[in-house]
């Protein structure tokens, strides 16, 4: 029998039983869906974080200097010893940066970690718990900020050490409702009068949290409000992602040269980029690529022998079926491709609708939580050739039995 | 001897059910020349089933020579037994033993399915097939759609359609009533006047009565074996 008519006749077959073989497909469909989704999710994931929140943190081809690395987790005591040992980052090493770094767009000094807040102001009107960041004018370059409404800090704002200040775009909104309206205004930032230049153009949200609610102040007067023992980031702007690496290692020797550090010592600061953040990300998701073959492979196993089940539940009831067929003329061969080809067929096809099923609970997902999908296509081929290799692993057993029926024995099967 | 469709030497089949070892057949040699319409008889039990069955390669000898064509089959292998059975043999059951999800017009092509024709020869050949037992505008119909009579036509319609060298019916009017029994040994009769070649078991004397040979099994041995009319 050619193949084309075993496989009609498996078509034939199963969808003459839908509820029967959709029962069967159940574990396939459930677990390539699981498949499907989590990897979409982990994929929307990574193109998030690579694209959103490492360029929203730090700023796009940018990278810093710091005192403390950027970190996601925990350190070890010797570890934290070690970093409250390191001097701090001044202004003089920021000048250093520069000299060393002629062609970078924007070399920038701001208040480091940790950030603080406050209530701002403005007459009755109070938002709470706004970040309040002390920069250099560079920062805003290196962040990319646009301003909906009048102009960024500047140079003078931070020599006479002026009480203006820049809004993000939140607080500008519910404090007056229209950016523009901010400008000129007089606003109160923990317990001081600055008078607003700037609102600066929206970010959004990513993962639920908001990028818009901050305040900016020229640095010398962020330090003459909480002190000059904060600690300070230099920030460096790169004019295309290539230059970043090579401006990372010639940052990093003119800090060891302004630090007066010997050869073979360690450095006492750390030169660090968005990737941090990304690497973090990836080693997250490496993880969960370990786990989920193995809950994938327990399902696909599960869902494998409730099909060889069915398939000899099958091949039980179609005994005479496979005496007619075997007294007319077909061969071993025949009918083994027969049922395996059924078998295949059923197990594609649940990793068909496992695909389908994968794909919405994707979109579910991430239309109904701020976690965003992605479809790749490799995984919609390992799950179409997960489930066709099912239905070949767990189909070559009942095919055969089928195949060996002596026709008369399965004639005379009532 | 000449001419000479089927041959078997001292054909025997032997079985062992639980504990009972069963002879269904002793040293059975007798030959088939083409176009005879041979009837085998015989109490049940007889063996007369099994003899069929063998003549039908679905069943294999225990011991013993079985010669179809020139071919000796009982030391065929299980490839090329299917292959006798698709292309040399016809056979017709008592119940029917069609697919009865398919229409009769694919049931009737299923052996060419199996022999590897394309779909527009089998379809050809399965039609001509259908319209040669008078079924030509039931083709559509499945099992359930038809009659007894009409079941067992679609059979023997599938049973030609491969042009075998030997038609074989196991009972064939065994589940039909009078009136239809002689229907389709009308059939059988005029395939037989065409040049088929036949043999029939039943254990009905009139259905014998159609036949120019009647072979009588007892106990898995040939009893007798008599010509019923001299025409042959």
């Amino acid at each position: 029998m050619p193949f084309f008519e075993a496989w009609r006749l498996a078509f034939r077959v199963i969808l003459s039983n839908k509820l029967r073989s959709f029962f069967t497909l159940l574990g396939i469909i459930v677990s390539v869906g699981f498949l499907v989704a989590v990897v979409a999710i982990i994929q929307g994931m990574n193109a998030y974080v690579k694209e959103n929140i490492a360029g929203a943190v730090i700023g796009t081809n940018a990278f810093q200097v710091r005192r403390t690395p950027i970190t996601i987790g925990l350190l070890d005591d010797e570890q934290v010893r070690i970093i409250q040992r390191r001097p701090r980052i001044t202004r003089r090493d920021a000048a250093a940066v520069g000299r060393a770094l002629p062609e970078a767009r924007a070399v920038a000094l701001q208040s480091g970690w940790p950030t603080p807040s406050s209530d701002v102001r403005y007459r009755n009107q109070r938002v709470g718990d706004v970040l309040v960041f002390g920069v250099t004018p560079p920062y805003q370059t290196v962040q990319d900020y646009r301003f909906t409404a009048g102009t960024p800090l500047t140079d003078p704002d931070i020599r006479e050490r002026r009480y203006v200040c820049a809004l993000g775009f939140e607080v500008a909104d519910k404090l007056f409702g229209n950016p523009a309206l901010a400008i000129g205004r007089k606003i109160r930032v923990a317990g001081r009068e600055f008078t607003v230049k700037g609102v600066i153009a929206q970010k959004g949200r990513v993962l639920g949290q908001s990028f818009d609610g901050f305040v900016l102040l020229p640095l010398s007067t962020f330090e003459s409000i909480y002190g000059r023992r904060k600690t300070t980031v230099i920030s460096v702007k790169m004019n295309h992602a290539e230059a970043v690496a090579p401006g990372m290692s010639r940052a990093e020797e003119a800090m060891r040269l302004a630090h007066r550090l010997r050869p073979g010592e360690e450095n006492d600061f750390t030169v660090d980029k968005a990737d941090a953040l990304v690497e973090f990300w990836r080693n997250l998701t490496r993880v969960l690529f370990t786990v989920i073959p193995a809950v994938v492979a327990i399902g696909i196993v599960v869902g494998g022998i409730v099909i060889m089940n069915i398939m000899l539940m099958s091949v039980n009831e179609r005994t005479r079926e496979i005496g007619i067929r075997k007294s007319l003329g077909a061969t071993r061969a025949d009918i083994r491709r027969q049922f395996l080809v059924e078998a295949i067929t059923l197990s594609t096809l649940g990793g068909a609708l496992g695909v389908a099923a994968g794909w919405i609970l994707a979109n579910i997902v991430s239309y109904v939580s701020p976690l965003p999908a992605r479809i790749t296509l490799w995984s919609v081929a390992v799950a179409l050739t997960l489930g066709a290799g099912t239905g070949i692993l767990f189909g070559v057993y009942p095919a055969t039995r089928a195949a060996r029926l002596d026709p008369i024995t399965a004639l005379r099967r009532e | 001897m000449p001419d000479c469709v089927i041959q078997t030497r001292e054909l025997s089949r032997e079985y062992q059910l639980g504990s009972e070892h069963i002879h269904a057949l002793r040293d059975v040699s007798f030959a088939i020349r083409r176009n005879e319409y041979v009837v085998i008889m015989g109490p049940s039990g007889s063996g007369k089933s099994t003899l069929l069955n063998v003549i039908g390669c679905l069943d294999s000898p225990t011991g013993g020579e079985y010669w179809l064509n020139g071919q000796e089959v009982s030391r065929m292998g299980d490839l090329a037994l299917a292959r006798v059975r698709n292309r040399e043999i016809g056979f017709v059951f008592q119940t029917f033993n069609l697919l009865p999800r398919a229409t009769a017009l694919h049931n009737v092509e299923l052996p060419l399915v199996y022999g590897g024709h394309s779909a527009r020869e089998r379809r050809l050949r399965a039609t001509e097939a259908l319209a040669r037992v008078g079924l030509a505008d039931r083709m559509d119909h499945r099992p359930n759609e038809l009659s007894g009579g009409q079941r067992q036509r679609v059979a023997i319609a599938r049973a030609l359609v491969s042009r075998p060298s030997i038609l074989l019916a196991d009972e064939p009017t065994g589940n039909l009533d009078s009136a239809t029994s002689q229907e389709i040994m009308q059939v059988f009769h005029r395939l037989h006047a065409d040049g088929q070649t036949i043999v029939l078991v039943t254990h009905e004397l009139d259905i014998a009565a159609h036949a120019q040979r009647v072979v009588t099994l007892r106990d898995g041995r040939i009893a007798s074996d008599e010509r019923t009319r001299s025409a042959a």
